[in-house]
């Protein structure tokens, strides 16, 4: 399983890359939507995990775009809004239901890479 | 229920919670950073446990990350309790060096999601002056979500005081989008408000990407 982390604090994506990597899931990490773009153009990713809130391209608008590249890709956001029912609010007006509030639990995460992948569409 | 229907209060209510908003978002980003570091740092405890040689340098790395994050989570609740405290007195002495410095603090987040860079031209003396701290905030708040809008992505915009006979005028330099933005975008009624309440007059120069706030008889 190939996941591509996009979120604009380095240090964040850096050390969840790492964390999955350590548990058996390969993860690629970029700080930039454009840059997600150009990574997804030449590799197959089977996850997107996306920051919301990004300069340039945020995350719903990233979704969008990497999935007319990878029609078949999952996708989970991440945002640092304060609070669980804010992000859904946003999440569900694009027709979303998979979201995780930050600071999020990587066990968490994992469960739902899982969950995305098995369940042949968006958690 | 009753709406607030006095504008300058409606204003300060709204970019009070702007303000709120932007900085938990910025904090919860800290301690994303802190927490995930913390449990990679754990992670390579129990690699080291189980008989795996871990670089001291990884360690290390992780270490410095959780420090910069905890320096950047303490200065944001120094920002936002010093924000906090400009609604204390209506009207105090205000050193207008450290309120500009405070504003470009506060709206550095705003900024780097317009991927747009504030600077503060430090200035020669300090300027003091007799004001409402948190309305001159809310005007100055809300001239640069206005300045952002007029700045090409990519760009500085420098923020400076002056004096300027018995008044001093805040300036607001570099914006590269100014010329082209519509007349009636800033300010609003609620900023023309603040203005007059603040004794204050705006000023914009489309082509010199200059605008100016001046605050009468310091």
């Amino acid at each position: 399983m190939r996941v591509l982390l996009v979120d604009d604090e380095a240090d964040l994506a850096s050390a969840l890359a790492e964390r999955l990597d350590m548990r058996g899931i390969a993860a690629e990490w970029v700080t930039d939507g454009m840059e997600a773009l150009q990574r997804a153009a030449s590799n197959d990713f089977d996850v997107a995990v996306l920051d919301l809130k990004m300069p340039r391209i945020g995350g719903l608008e990233l979704k969008a775009r990497l999935q007319s590249l990878h029609p078949d890709m999952k996708f989970i956001f991440l945002t640092g809004y304060g609070s669980e029912t804010d992000f859904k609010e946003v999440a569900c007006h694009e027709g979303e239901a998979c979201y995780l509030v930050k600071p999020v639990d990587i066990q968490i995460l994992i469960d739902l890479i899982r969950r995305v992948t098995h369940s042949g569409g968006e958690a | 229920m009753t709406l607030p229907s006095d504008p300058i209060g409606l204003a300060g209510l709204q970019y009070f919670g702007r303000t709120t908003a932007s900085v938990s978002h910025e904090l919860k980003n800290a301690l994303a950073i802190i927490k995930e570091n913390a449990g990679l740092l754990n992670d390579y405890l129990l690699l080291a446990e189980k008989g795996t040689t871990i670089d001291p340098a990884r360690y290390k790395t992780v270490a410095v990350r959780i420090e910069d994050q905890t320096r950047r989570a303490d200065q944001l609740i120094r920002n936002m309790n010093r924000f906090a405290h400009s609604v204390d007195s209506p009207v105090q002495s205000v050193v207008l060096d450290d309120l500009v410095a405070l504003l470009a603090a506060l709206s550095l987040r705003e900024a780097a999601m317009r991927q747009v860079a504030l600077t503060v031209r430090p200035t020669q003396s300090t300027i003091t002056v007799t004001t409402a701290p948190f309305a001159l905030l809310t005007l100055l708040g809300n001239c640069i979500t206005f300045a952002l809008a007029a700045t090409q992505p990519g760009q500085t915009i420098t923020l400076g005081i002056a004096p300027e006979g018995h008044d001093v005028q805040i300036l607001f330099d570099s914006l590269t989008g100014l010329a082209d933005m519509p007349g009636e975008a800033f300010p609003k009624e609620s900023d023309k408000a603040l203005l007059t309440a603040l004794n204050a007059r705006f000023k914009a120069d489309g082509p010199a990407g200059r605008m100016v706030i001046t605050l009468s008889g310091r």
